[in-house]
């Protein structure tokens, strides 16, 4: 069965924000509000480092790490657990969703979450520009709100969007209960962590530090169970759709390959860059 | 809550404050939301088994909410 799960390698990190803007333009996230945040682990304040500058000839104690931080979808989800009426659940591929036609708005799940990965409308959702962004409706006042690892896109054959647009290749996305996945073969050649490991909530989010990994060729947008062959141990020569190279001969930068049946990529065919 | 200049995540030490101030206004019994995230934790550390956690927080959950659809009603638990 597939088990959705994200590796993020915080040595690739650069703290750019790309994922949480990205998201937040994907998923039409109101104003103020955001699912995926870039914290930092150092100084007392956001992007701030802990340590000094070097003296008199000294090296310096200089430290910062980023810690980007959304819902982890976990496998004993305590927010799902708290929820009375059902809204927050988890789909058979292990992401966990809100229905927000269900939602009641008591914040149960806001409490049981300890990643404070969840955000509540307080008032009528403001956006800008007002008609909204990307590919998903507005929720209403009244519910909370979290990632989806991009279901949309997910079913879709597509990456999240936090993916697609990290430039640092610190994102991998895929399924943990295939061994031949990347995310499989990343936690297993790379010492990852869960945050908050001690609370058992097992999170479906494992974190890569204290040694870079190779990243991922961006091949396509589409998921790594789509294409024929991507590897993150090959050169990436041959990290190529099969689709791609017989079809993409226009050298536009948008989708590099053509897409089945109802899958539709969700960058231009035709135009440089940009998910929307 | 979910405040993009914090830091870090919140210490464990201080999450029932930030749970309590999460909770504050909430249409519905405060104190219930916080004793239920507690214990959802307990379940999620093996602490606390999912029926266990049900039947413990059945009859409030009901008596708040008019129902209970929580996804950890034990197989032949009887509603009523």
């Amino acid at each position: 069965m597939t088990n959705y799960g994200l590796v993020i390698d915080q040595e690739r990190c650069i703290g750019c924000q790309a994922c949480a803007v990205s998201c937040k333009q994907e998923n039409n996230v109101p104003m103020g509000q955001f699912w995926n945040r870039v914290l930092t682990e150092g100084g007392d304040k956001i992007d701030t480092p802990s340590g000094g500058y070097p003296e008199d000839g000294g090296s310096g104690s200089l430290d910062m790490q980023y810690q980007p931080t959304a819902c982890q979808h976990c496998e004993n989800a305590p927010c799902v657990k708290v929820c009375p009426v059902n809204a927050t659940y988890t789909r058979d591929d292990g992401i966990v969703e809100i229905d927000y036609d269900k939602c009641i708005g008591c914040r149960y799940c806001m409490a049981a979450c300890p990643y404070n990965a969840r955000v509540f409308n307080w008032d009528e959702p403001d956006h800008m520009p007002e008609e909204g962004t990307g590919d998903v409706a507005a929720r209403p006042q009244g519910v909370v709100e979290k990632c989806t690892f991009c279901s949309h896109r997910v079913d879709e054959g597509l990456d999240p969007a936090c993916v697609v647009n990290c430039p640092a290749d610190a994102r991998i996305f895929g399924d943990l209960d295939d061994e031949g996945s990347t995310v499989s073969k990343y936690i297993n050649e790379y010492e990852t962590d869960q945050l908050l490991e001690d609370r058992g909530t097992n999170p479906k989010t494992h974190y890569i530090s204290g040694e870079m990994s190779p990243g991922r060729p961006q091949t396509s947008d589409k998921m790594e169970s789509e294409l024929d062959d991507v590897s993150p141990w090959s050169d990436g020569s041959e990290d190529v759709p099969a689709e791609a190279s017989e079809s993409d001969s226009s050298g536009s930068g948008g989708s590099h390959h053509s897409i089945e049946g109802d899958a539709a990529p969700h960058v231009p065919a035709v135009g440089s860059g940009g998910d929307d | 809550m979910n405040n993009p200049q914090e830091p870090r995540l919140t210490p464990i030490d201080e999450w029932e404050d930030e749970a309590t101030a999460m909770l504050d206004g909430v249409d519905y019994d405060t104190d219930l939301g916080l004793r239920m995230a507690r214990d959802a934790i307990r379940v999620s550390n093996g602490e606390l088994s999912d029926a266990e956690f049900h039947e413990k927080y059945h009859e409030e959950v009901l008596a708040e909410f008019g129902e209970d659809e929580r996804p950890t009603k034990p197989e032949g638990f009887d509603d009523d």
